[in-house]
């Protein structure tokens, strides 16, 4: 297990290096540059590209950036923020971004696991098309349709909570970015969990279970919703990724002070460092939830673990 | 079936607003205790909607107009903007010019001082302006102090050919302030009120450090109000007024609150409900204000026109051609019926209500410059008969962003309608690659715009001068560069009735020449509450001043 651990570690890391200079290649791509405002002449655009060492060639630069990553830091903005250290900027930004998703995979999951679960249990009545309908509204809606009803709705007609995020009141604040961003990770954890419980509760090992006499409780969450797990972690991984991209347009809707509305701001501005940082640490999140959902495998079901070691 | 179906529905939407009833009443008692503080603010307190984040604190760094109306909230300049944007003495107690013009002495008040406590001197300024047009700092407006103040030697230094001490002004006592420049300028008065130009307290400077204007401690006051809470890019944050500001007995609100929202719809909310008092409205929006008294339209000083690459493009290079594009715009139809924001149909190369109002006369270029289809035909048909074709396919290139995208697809049909045989492909692009593609001479008809930077005509009509490098279409015109010369350096400079003569000629040459096809003189559709008053508005410079706004 250690080495197997330390082997995606590993992995990992390197994945991050790679990411980092397609990202860099990325950006030299990018039309324009964070500096062709029409108010700047051509002589102030050299010396701010020789200011920030973007006259160099892009190998020296990248060399640059990756010694100064190592060392933790991001560099500075060229535009969004002038001359701001991007550390400073993202760090109180981040744990706001963060929050908020994770309450939106907890709320999702949870909810879409008891829908799941209903559904599959109580298997074609009135329940089971009730979550069914329910999950198929979360799915086909996009999260910032259900942030404006939300908003509309909770924030404007019943004033229940505020429409704009305050940071004096975190908590309230994040309830409406957090259930509209856990629709989606709801729906499908709801589809997923019911398909998986009807094809382990009619597999023969829980026949198997139930004829030893076992009680219903411990059929269903022993045995049952353990086999059903597996392919549902699977696909919390790519929901999280989905709460990143969602979280972009919902951040704006409720004017979070969080990463994502910085993210898209950074891009359309051409604020290179900004946007390298923050793919940068949404890659490096992505990966460390790969990282956590295989290493969970290994817990739920030991076969995983086994039968890796053994390779 | 269909019955079932529908109680289905119904059934799951209940369940879904139960579950929403439950989750809010344990959090809708704390959000009812929020509240009573919130109207408390709100008694005095100005709830400011702002698009986008502030980019910089650093006088001399920032370039934008949010960042600038922050900054000038709590600082004062030598100068500022009276109700109709005339300096007017802020920090100046007195000031005289000299005989040629080229000398300002500037007097400061004795009890103007930074919010540490530190008078504000002359040296305050002497720092920060040659921070300004040091090259190592790299101020994106130090041509601010060059080629439009003509403050002595900064054309110099920012080419780094002499040291930023010989810059033309210098502390002659703690209170005097002696500036040099190469010729008159007239609107050098008006400059002042411009934040490159505003003081910096060079010790605290040196304190701070890099983090100099990044937070509440490292920015000093002298102006009407003092941040109190602000982080880089922050999407809200607060000004409280300065209880020491030498004119503290004017300023009658207790703070400014800004707060970033990017989304229309939930600014307009916000503002519905109360938590704001001044917010924008875009396009869309307004047919569903614009009977609300409250509802405004503001001047941006933004001229929005499309330049032709008459180098490039050997179509665009006749005459003929240019004059019935510019002649089939219906300026009128775009500004009522696409934009809707009050946006002011133009047809001088000056935007409208700017200036002293240069532009007043609408009528004055209209044998060049009007919404006229049938002559454009005429011209069209007399352009392509010159140019030996019957069929021409343009490329015009515009921001991706909502209304020049809007703007461009109602102008390829006007000219589709208007000109037969014409065929308009447009492309959008995002602002920072069309701003190169237009640069670069990469394209054959931009939409594009320009703000004033001062109130000056020539900040438009330096423009098209041979070489400049925002003379997007490579017009070169001798006896138009002559008269720019005569009216920035040469004689005219100090005979302000004269040059606006000769300007008014120089802008003939372009009109007639087509270089440019003016379309709308922009504004800023907004809500303003109606306790509000006094919030005064410009086009250049600082778009808001607050410090004659009351709020009941």
């Amino acid at each position: 297990m250690k080495k197997y651990v330390l082997k995606r570690v590993l992995t990992s890391i390197f994945t991050l290096l790679a990411i980092v200079l397609v990202l860099f290649i990325l950006m030299q791509l990018m039309p324009g540059s964070p500096f062709n405002d029409e108010k700047l002449s051509d002589d102030q655009r050299a010396v701010l590209y020789a200011k920030y060492g973007l006259d160099q060639p892009i190998v020296v630069q990248f060399g640059h950036y990756v010694v100064n990553m190592l060392k933790g830091d991001f560099g500075v903005s060229y535009n969004i923020s002038k001359n701001t250290p991007i550390s400073q900027l993202i760090q109180t930004r981040l744990p706001i971004s963060i929050n908020i998703g994770f309450f939106a995979v907890a709320l999702g999951t949870l909810v879409g696991l008891i829908l799941g679960l209903i559904a599959a249990l109580k298997r074609d009545t009135f329940l089971d098309s009730l979550c069914t309908i329910i999950s198929v509204i979360g799915v086909s809606v996009p999260s910032y349709v259900f942030a404006l009803a939300l908003s509309f709705t909770f924030g404007f007609k019943w004033r229940i909570f505020p429409m704009l995020y305050n940071s004096a009141d975190a908590l309230n604040s994040s309830v409406m970015p957090s259930v509209a961003l856990s629709m989606f990770t709801m729906a499908t954890i709801a589809r997923f969990t019911r398909s998986e419980m009807i094809e382990v509760l009619g597999s023969e090992y829980m026949l198997f279970a139930e004829s030893k006499g076992l009680s219903n409780h411990a059929l269903i969450f022993k045995h049952a919703l353990r086999n059903a797990l597996i392919p549902i972690i699977t696909v919390l991984a790519p929901l999280v990724v989905d709460l990143m991209t969602g979280s972009l347009v919902v951040e704006k809707i409720f004017a979070i002070p969080g990463v994502g509305s910085l993210l898209v701001n950074a891009i359309q501005s051409n604020d290179y460092n900004v946007v390298i940082a923050l793919s940068f640490i949404y890659s490096a999140l992505y990966i460390f939830i790969m990282l956590v959902v295989d290493i969970l495998y290994g817990v739920i079901d030991p076969r995983i673990r086994l039968g890796k070691e053994s390779n | 079936m269909k019955k079932k179906l529908l109680a289905l529905v119904l059934a799951a939407t209940m369940a879904v607003g139960m579950a929403g009833c439950g989750a809010g009443s344990d959090t809708g008692a704390a959000a009812e205790n929020d509240a009573p503080q919130a109207t408390g603010e709100a008694t005095s307190d100005l709830n400011v909607m702002i698009e986008t984040a502030v980019e910089s604190l650093d006088p001399q760094q920032a370039t934008d107009g949010t960042s600038f109306e922050v900054i000038a909230d709590y600082t004062d300049g030598l100068m500022q903007m009276d109700a109709e944007g005339n300096p007017v003495n802020a920090l100046a107690e007195s000031y005289e010019v000299s005989e040629d013009g080229c000398t300002y002495t500037f007097k400061i008040r004795d009890d103007a001082n930074w919010s540490n406590g530190d008078p504000v001197t002359a040296n305050d300024f002497v720092f920060a302006w040659q921070r300004a047009v040091d090259p190592a700092v790299a101020s994106e407006y130090a041509y601010m102090l060059s080629d439009i103040g003509q403050v002595a030697n900064a054309a110099e230094i920012i080419a780094g050919e002499k040291d930023k001490s010989e810059l033309g002004v210098v502390a002659v006592d703690e209170k005097t302030l002696e500036v040099t420049l190469n010729v008159p300028v007239s609107y050098f008065l008006s400059l002042m009120y411009f934040p490159t130009f505003y003081p910096v307290n060079e010790a605290f400077f040196n304190e701070c450090g890099d983090t100099f204007a990044t937070s509440p401690e490292t920015v000093l006051s002298n102006g009407a109000f003092v941040l109190d809470s602000y982080e880089p890019a922050a999407t809200a944050f607060h000004l409280t007024k300065n209880e020491d500001y030498y004119d503290a007995a004017r300023v009658s609100l207790t703070g400014l609150s800004y707060q970033v929202i990017q989304d229309s719809q939930t600014a307009l909310m916000s503002y519905q409900t109360g938590d704001l008092d001044i917010t924008l409205v875009n396009g869309d929006q307004v047919d569903q204000v614009e009977d609300d008294p409250e509802f405004d339209s503001i001047g941006a000083g933004y001229l929005w026109y499309v330049t032709p690459n008459i180098k490039a493009v050997k179509e665009l290079a006749n005459l003929n051609i240019r004059t019935a594009l510019t002649l089939a715009i219906n300026r009128e139809a775009i500004t009522t019926d696409v934009l809707k924001d009050g946006s002011l149909p133009t047809y001088t190369a000056i935007p409208r209500d700017f200036a002293a109002d240069f532009a007043a006369d609408q009528e004055q270029f209209s044998d060049f410059c009007r919404d006229d289809a049938t002559a454009a035909a005429e011209y069209w048909q007399a352009g392509l008969d010159e140019l030996g074709i019957t069929e021409l396919s343009l490329e015009l290139v515009a921001d991706e962003d909502d209304a020049p995208a809007k703007v461009a697809t109602v102008l390829k049909d006007q000219w589709e309608t208007a000109l037969p045989g014409l065929t308009i492909n447009i492309t959008t692009e995002p602002k920072k690659q069309r701003v190169q593609d237009l640069q670069d001479g990469n394209y054959e008809l931009g939409l594009t715009r320009w703000g004033p930077d001062y109130d000056d005509p020539m900040t438009y009509l330096g423009m098209w001068y041979t070489d400049n490098s925002n003379n997007y279409g490579f017009w070169s015109n001798s006896e138009y560069d002559a008269i720019i010369d005569e009216c920035t350096t040469g004689e005219l400079c100090t005979k302000i009735d004269e040059r606006r003569t000769r300007l008014y000629d120089a802008e003939q040459l372009v009109m007639e020449d087509a270089v440019i096809f003016p379309i709308y003189t922009a504004a800023n559709a907004q809500m303003v509450s109606s306790s509000v008053s006094g919030i005064e508005f410009h086009p250049v410079a600082l778009n808001r001043v607050y410090k004659n706004t009351t709020k009941n």
